[in-house]
């Protein structure tokens, strides 16, 4: 039991991480219909924006005397500059060819990604950067069950980033605008909504969101490095499409899924085959809910 | 002119700023808790000058003051296009084919070894085509039909000391039967999720590969595979046949090539055929496909199978060329780099193609002089390319326009 | 039509690029490979690192009689297969008489064959697994130690500190998982149970699954086989968050400054094992001195100094022979027998140079020596 317990306890903290990253997927591609490769790299870029300012901070002795203040400025400063970065993507790579076919769009972000990622390679070395230490690595003890202080920071921190972002997107009018332009993007501009800014908003966003979510692992896991984009980038595009894509709660849920899958295959089953019980069981959901758990209006047209 | 450059201006500087608020903090802050300003800077003046020139040039360009330099090379560049099209098929087959077949009397091993691989990732992304351009089915698995056929000739060969060309068919069967597995759970879906769970697939299956350690002896992979063979006959000792072990870089060219020709043939004559043109309306509307009596189901089957058949063929070739196996090279990456060799080149476009895979094999190697700057250069490319082409190098005669892209 | 003339145009391009640059005859031409872009690239960095500095200790020398300069071409390998082959062959066509590397087996593997078929000369020096020197090619070298050595030596220090039960991962590369089963097999040789033999993919950041599952074993000793530094430190650190107290070996490919840096206070206890090297030489000293001024630091990644070993052979060999003949490079190479930066160098006929694994601690933020597995004593103990 106790067993079971400390893997649910990691399976929520990982779960947490593929959420966040999860959603950004799953708003841009409910506004776009696109499959934004590059998001992973947002996480990256995320990631080492928070070591460059966590370890300045640290060396100008800052970080020891006020560490909460430090840490939300670093990652609100993180979140800005992914914002900056994610806009700027999107200007020069995605908007020009809003008008083509998406697999091209899918192509040019590939290409961001893999220019983003090799940025981030040369400007910062190959070699990983280590995380200035903010909060020692104890933890609570329930028996033999451990439950390290960064694990609670991060999932209050995931969770206070999902209600306000459940807050924006349900019960402002920019979230209204949004879902409006979701839908049908001729019909919202006709009603007076600007798509081009709330497609560049929804970015800024998830690219924020996906930055939070690189700081918090940077600080979990002790370390970033520039290929660190890659492989959460693909599980979190799989939870998005588990929970329903383009569905904001599916993405959570999907999230979270995938998370509680992967710990669960690698604790109980083996762990070599762990992705693999994950994509099967993503197979899995699909073939019986074609449209992911939370479901999602398609019309054929589509691709 | 003055005018032109006031209109871009704005935004250009605009850019330019937004460049440099992106570039400080990765150059100028420093973990010693230092900041500096003046590598940030030195960087982004680079980038500035580059810009400018390239921003001159195309104002230039805009305002026609290039005409007189252009004209006579765009000029020359259709009496070529109207020349070629004029020459008789064969004939301009048999040039290219003599061209290929020539190659590599005058190049060097480098040159060979680098088309042996374009001409397998021929192979590769005109397979791909059959399901992504062709039936329309995002497909981002891809490699692992690669996988599996090159897995199959390396097993049949060291464990029973099958031939390559024996193989060949048996690796093509097993691709073709992977790809109907991966097939038919995925013919209920549509669009994205389909990309997904391909995604899926190919995952799992290199991930077996990976692991399946009495079979495919894991991430050390198989060691000691031969390389395809021909029977000559040996006049030495009386009459006798005996084997000559294709090992110098130019024979495996050839046989790369033969591989190649087969694909574009087979290829050009399935999208000529009743087949080719059923998978096409499946492309441009599924539901209308249906009500003409189009069989959807075992056609999108067959679209998965034919394309998985050719990416085995592709994958034995591997196993031979490299005499070495290991699922490092059946990742998902390489999925996404041939399926972007289709997109670049042109959906549905064989010539496309062709050149897609040129431009995504050759331009890495180009590259290699940059060293540590060569896939930026190359991302940066790609973004490029889909920018000014957004419908390939070539796009496909016979692709419909979509409703939502009229839309807008 | 076109698209055929663009290909000419294009490979016509790379082939002059070639042709130009092998006009100067006067010039002697070596290469390195290693991944240098890719999850491992910062052990191709290292390599590529330790190749040039070896070059400018020799040009400091006064260089090799009969050559104006020496050239290195750098190649990356990514650590695929595929981009091996392509990075031998441009170095074939580079004219390249020797090449140092590569870093990842599944690419040394392949690479090596097609040099051997130009008799270019290969020197691995961080390729460990058995397979680079037993196939018989004959102009392969390997400066490191190999696999069956290392595991061996761990077996030996597990025994000394009398673990009973062991529970062993690895990150399934060529490398990683060959090393962690020999060790598997050796441990239950003499007798120490292996509870698990767990495998973790490449790339995974989170280990917690499988350490929650190590906590609940209880097992006497932790051997972590890992292909990346960085990974053992992401180890290292949530194995001391779960609270696991068992004694935590590492190996050769985990032996990076990076380690400590990544991991800190985690680190410290953690037992490693690889090959001895004595800082206090005057050849380790003047490699570091070099170093220093080439890379601004003076802490090289665990395999700079056999890459630096490796190149210095090779250009003494050149020097000896006073050509680039490598039937004469190669049996000047097997005569070699000297002092490098990490080790007693001399070739046994197979190419390989013999292993020195010792056991080193992390101690205040420091690779410490720490066991003998020769000797079965404490440095402390000898000194």
């Amino acid at each position: 039991m106790e067993y079971f317990i400390q893997q649910l306890i990691n399976g929520l903290t990982l779960g947490g991480i593929y959420a966040l990253i999860a959603l950004g997927y799953t708003m841009v591609y409910g506004i776009i219909q696109l499959i934004n490769f590059a998001h992973g790299e947002f996480f990256a870029a995320g990631g080492y924006m928070g070591v460059i300012l966590l370890s300045f901070l640290s060396a100008n002795g800052y970080l020891a005397t006020y560490p909460w203040l430090c840490l939300s400025g670093a990652i609100i400063l993180s979140m800005a500059y992914c914002s900056l970065l994610a806009t700027g993507v999107e200007k020069i790579a995605y908007k020009p060819l809003r008008k083509s076919s998406r697999l091209s769009v899918l192509l040019s972000a590939l290409g961001m990604s893999i220019f983003i990622q090799n940025g981030l390679m040369l400007t910062q070395g190959v070699y990983d950067k280590a995380y200035p230490t903010i909060f020692s690595q104890g933890g609570f003890d329930f028996g033999n069950i451990k439950v390290s202080y960064m694990q609670i920071v991060m999932l209050l921190i995931t969770i206070l980033l999902l209600i306000l972002l459940n807050l924006l997107v349900f019960k402002t009018r920019i979230g209204k605008a949004m879902r409006a332009t979701a839908q049908d993007k001729t019909m919202s501009s006709l009603v007076g909504i600007k798509s081009d800014r709330i497609i560049s908003l929804t970015f800024i966003i998830g690219a924020s969101l996906a930055a939070a979510a690189g700081i918090m692992v940077g600080m979990y896991y002790g370390s970033v490095g520039y290929t660190m984009g890659f492989v959460p980038g693909i599980k979190a595009f799989a939870a998005a499409v588990l929970g329903g894509i383009g569905n904001i709660t599916g993405a959570m849920i999907g999230g979270f899924l995938i998370g509680m899958i992967e710990i669960f295959g690698a604790g109980y089953i083996s762990s070599e085959y762990k992705d693999v019980f994950a994509f099967i069981i993503l197979i899995g959901v699909l073939y019986f809910m074609p449209t992911g758990i939370m479901g999602e209006n398609i019309d054929d047209t589509r691709v | 002119m003055i005018q032109e450059f006031k209109s871009k201006g704005k935004k250009y500087l605009i850019g330019l700023v937004w460049l440099f608020l992106l570039l400080w903090p990765l150059l100028g802050i420093n973990a010693d808790g230092t900041l500096t300003f003046v590598k940030a800077f030195s960087v982004w003046l680079y980038i500035v000058c580059a810009s400018m020139i390239v921003v001159t040039i195309y104002i230039i360009h805009k305002k026609g003051l290039t005409l007189k330099l252009t004209k006579p090379l765009s000029s020359a560049r259709n009496k070529i296009y109207a020349y070629t099209a004029s020459m008789p098929k064969p004939l301009l087959f048999s040039i290219i084919g003599i061209i290929a077949f020539l190659f590599p009397f005058f190049t060097e091993r480098y040159a060979q070894d680098v088309a042996i691989n374009v001409l397998i990732y021929i192979c590769l992304g005109l397979g791909l085509n059959i399901v992504v351009g062709m039936a329309g089915l995002l497909d981002l698995g891809y490699i692992a039909f690669y996988g599996v056929g090159a897995y199959t000739y390396a097993l049949l060969n060291t464990f029973y000391g099958i031939s390559f060309w024996l193989s060949l068919p048996i690796a093509a069967g097993f691709s073709g039967i992977a790809g109907c597995i991966v097939g038919y759970p995925t013919l209920r879906m549509r669009g994205d999720y389909l990309a997904i769970v391909t995604l899926g697939f190919g995952e799992i299956i290199r991930i077996v590969f990976n692991n399946w350690m009495q079979l495919t002896n894991g991430p050390n992979g198989i060691l000691g595979i031969k390389p395809p063979s021909v029977i000559i006959p040996n006049f030495t000792n009386g009459f006798s046949l005996e084997y000559l072990y294709l090992k110098k870089l130019h024979y495996l060219y050839y046989v790369a090539l033969i591989l190649a020709i087969f694909t574009i043939i087979v290829v050009a004559r399935l999208s000529a055929s009743r087949i080719g043109r059923a998978w096409e309306a499946i492309r441009e509307d599924e539901t209308a496909a249906e009500m003409m009596g189009v069989n959807t189901f075992s056609l999108k089957l067959l679209a998965y199978a034919a394309g998985a058949v050719l990416g085995g063929i592709a994958g034995s070739f591997f196993a031979a060329r490299m005499r070495f196996v290991s699922p490092e090279s059946f990742t998902f990456i390489e999925s996404a780099m041939v399926l972007s060799m289709v997109v670049l080149g042109g959906m549905g476009s064989i010539p496309g193609i062709i050149l897609g895979v040129i431009a995504l094999i050759a331009l890495p190697e180009v590259f290699r002089e940059f060293e540590l700057y060569r896939m930026l250069a190359f991302g940066a490319s790609m973004t490029l390319m889909m920018l000014f082409r957004p419908k390939g190098i070539i796009p496909s005669k016979r692709m419909g326009v979509r409703s939502e892209e009229k839309e807008e | 039509m076109k698209f055929k003339k663009l290909k000419l145009f294009i490979l016509t391009i790379i082939t002059a690029i070639f042709i130009s640059s092998a006009a100067f005859a006067e010039t002697l031409k070596i290469g390195s490979m290693g991944p240098l872009t890719g999850p491992y690239a910062a052990d191709g960095n290292d390599i590529a690192n330790g190749v040039r500095t070896a070059i400018a200790v020799i040009e400091d020398e006064g260089g090799i009689e009969g050559f104006d300069k020496i050239e290195l071409f750098t190649e990356d390998t990514a650590c695929d297969p595929r981009q091996a082959v392509a990075a031998a062959n441009k170095l074939i066509n580079n004219k390249a008489i020797g090449v140092i590397g590569a870093y990842c087996s599944s690419a040394t593997i392949p690479a090596s064959e097609v040099l051997a078929e130009e008799d270019v000369i290969m020197i691995t020096p961080a390729s460990t697994n058995e397979k680079v020197t037993e196939r018989g090619l004959k102009y392969m070298f390997r400066m490191c130690g190999r696999d069956d050595d290392q595991s061996k030596a761990a077996v030996k220090f597990l025994t000394y500190k009398k673990v009973k039960t062991i529970f062993i991962i690895d990150d399934k590369t060529t490398y990683s998982q060959g090393l962690a089963e020999k060790v598997a097999q050796g441990c239950e040789a003499v007798g120490i149970k292996v509870i698990l033999h767990d495998h973790v993919n490449q790339g995974d950041k989170d280990f917690s699954a499988v350490l929650t599952k190590v906590k609940t074993k209880k097992p006497d000793a932790l051997y972590m086989s890992l292909q990346n530094s960085a990974t053992g430190s992401l180890m290292a650190i949530q194995a001391k968050r779960n609270g696991i107290e068992a004694i935590m070996l590492a190996q050769d490919a985990v032996y990076h400054p990076q380690f400590i840096e990544i991991g800190k206070d985690a680190t410290e206890g953690v037992y490693l094992t690889f090959g001895f090297m004595d800082a206090e030489t005057e050849a380790y000293k003047k490699f570091i001195a070099k170093f220093k001024v080439i890379t601004g630091t003076d802490k090289p990644g665990s395999y700079s100094a056999y890459a630096y070993d490796s190149a210095i052979t090779l250009l003494k060999a050149i020097k000896e022979t006073g050509g680039t003949d490598p039937a004469k490079i190669k049996e000047a190479m097997l005569k070699m027998n000297y002092k490098g930066a990490s080790k007693d160098i001399s070739f046994k006929e197979n190419g390989d140079s013999g292993s020195s694994y010792i056991i080193f601690k992390v101690e205040n933020k420091a690779f410490k020596n720490y066991w003998d597995p020769e000797t079965g004593k404490l440095f402390s103990e000898t000194k």
